[in-house]
């Protein structure tokens, strides 16, 4: 078993090598396959060139990298990840999700722990939603999104924006809540097809043009906020929400 | 072959226990509080209690040795394992496919090792420049060496108190400690203490470690040498079993 905590846990006195080697002792990995595993797995982590610097010197992203290679050093079969990109630089996050599926594709069951609930649709191939304490649901990214279909909805723009108010959405039938998203208009419903007819015959009747419109599946995020029972497109405005109820990915990517 | 797989386990714990010891001794041996509770300290406290004083050479070292590796030995536990917990790096070691034994073990020769080295400063400016003779090297050798794993093990307690702070640490084993070193027989010898006094210092494990040094170093001492080395063996044994405990209720904590 490997495990990789929220916080990158490495010794920041030793350097990237010593790091590595000091963690094969410790899960035994044999002598004569300590360097050479060691070796690969900085090399594949782009941290080769910098395997005598001191970990004080590196930045979150090589440590959090260093971290991961760390905790497969003994090729676990079984592989825990808390948070493992949150905060990183794009080319890192890239590289560790990368990484992640080459570690599934080779046979190591992930079980990812995140708040990110696209990184876990993107990288899970089963997703637990825990809601204070408890697991609240348990699929495949795809079937949870099929079970919550009163979470579809059309994206809306239309110009002149100004005389298409809340109001005037929540009005149409059938649709049970109104989000704007930037210059758009989200509108949940359990009837796209109806609704994208209202949305046209309303822009024709009220000489407005229709400059964007679009229907959406669920995405995991609804589906999660479904689920906790938070209203939907509070989480992007409440952090502070997002640190009491926690997603919890996991299962084979 | 249940012998054989068991001799295995053993080797490979023997080898994490080494592995935990080598990566402390570099990680922490420059860290401030080891560098001051452990090296600096006991050098004021040996000039403090020293300087015009009718001490001879071979009595001011034999004090020095015997605070030195109490100091710095008990110093080590406090000092790494919190910094440990605090860093997230414990977690790292309590998930390692090694037992809390062996855990216990590493930490105890971390101490045990800085207390060997930084007694070997006081020796050496013994040795080169105040012309000490050691009566009997082998038993300074053997009674530094216990003294260093149970003062060690001493520290270790205070250690696993489930804290992530060095400094909720430092209080509660500097309140122990200190009254241990002045009940002990190293600034009043045990021979010219009242009775009540010296029964007294009986608790302190550092009479003990006094007392040994004393044989060691001025070819006397009040109690008998090999009491001395049995009951610092008994000590590093009893100190380990409340840090096991200690570390057990941590692990429940969260800590």
């Amino acid at each position: 078993m490997g495990m990789v905590p929220e916080e990158s846990n490495v010794y920041t006195e030793l350097s990237a090598w010593d790091n590595l080697i000091f963690t094969a002792q410790l899960y035994r990995v044999l002598a004569n396959q300590r360097n050479t595993r060691a070796r690969e797995l900085l090399e594949t982590f782009g941290l080769w060139e910098y395997r005598t610097v001191k970990v004080e010197n590196f930045s979150k992203g090589m440590r959090r990298r260093l971290t991961i290679a760390m905790a497969i050093i003994h090729r676990p079969s079984l592989l825990f990840l808390d948070e493992p990109v949150p905060g990183l630089d794009a080319q890192s996050a890239r590289a560790i999700r990368e990484m992640i599926r080459q570690l599934n594709a080779a046979g190591t069951t992930v079980f990812l722990t995140t708040h990110d609930i696209e990184e876990a649709n993107q990288l899970c191939d089963r997703v637990a939603i825990i809601n204070h304490g408890q697991i609240t649901a348990i699929d495949t990214p795809e079937r949870l999104k099929a079970a919550f279909r009163q979470v579809q909805s059309v994206e809306v723009a239309l110009d002149p924006g100004g005389r298409f108010d809340r109001d005037a959405l929540g009005a149409f039938s059938g649709v049970t809540q109104v989000i704007k998203a930037g210059d758009k208009w989200r509108l949940y419903t359990e009837d796209p097809s109806s609704l994208v007819h209202q949305i046209v015959r309303f822009a024709e009747e009220n000489g407005m043009r229709v400059i964007y419109l679009n229907t959406l599946g669920p995405s995991l995020e609804d589906v999660f906020l479904k689920i906790t029972g938070q209203e939907m497109g509070t989480v992007r405005h409440e952090n502070n929400e997002r640190g009491t109820r926690r997603a919890k990915m996991g299962g084979r990517q | 072959m249940i012998r054989s797989i068991r001799l295995q386990r053993l080797r490979d714990e023997m080898a994490q226990a080494w592995a935990v010891t080598i990566k402390d001794m570099r990680v922490y041996y420059l860290q401030p509080p080891m560098i001051m509770f452990g090296l600096i300290l006991p050098f004021f406290l040996f000039f403090s209690f020293s300087i015009k004083r009718d001490v001879g050479a071979e009595v001011g070292i034999a004090r020095l040795l015997a605070m030195t590796t109490f100091f710095t030995a008990s110093s080590a536990g406090p000092v790494i394992i919190p910094m440990e917990r605090r860093m997230g790096t414990y977690d790292r070691l309590m998930a390692a496919p090694m037992s809390l034994a062996t855990l216990l073990i590493a930490q105890t020769l971390v101490g045990a090792f800085f207390a060997f080295v930084a007694s070997a400063v006081p020796l050496l400016v013994g040795l080169v420049w105040l012309h000490v003779t050691i009566s009997n090297a082998v038993l300074l050798l053997a009674g530094l060496l216990l003294a260093s794993l149970a003062f060690s093990a001493f520290g270790l307690v205070f250690g696993s108190i489930p804290v992530q702070s060095v400094g909720s640490i430092m209080m509660p084993s500097t309140l122990i400690r200190w009254p241990l070193l002045f009940i002990s027989g190293i600034f009043i010898p045990l021979s010219e203490m009242a009775p009540w006094a010296r029964a007294l210092s009986y608790l302190s494990p550092l009479t003990y470690a006094q007392d040994v040094i004393n044989h060691a170093v001025l070819g006397a001492g009040y109690l008998n040498r090999w009491l001395d080395l049995g009951v610092l063996v008994v000590l590093l044994i009893v100190f380990l079993i409340p840090a096991a405990r200690l570390h057990q209720r941590s692990r429940v904590l969260g800590y």
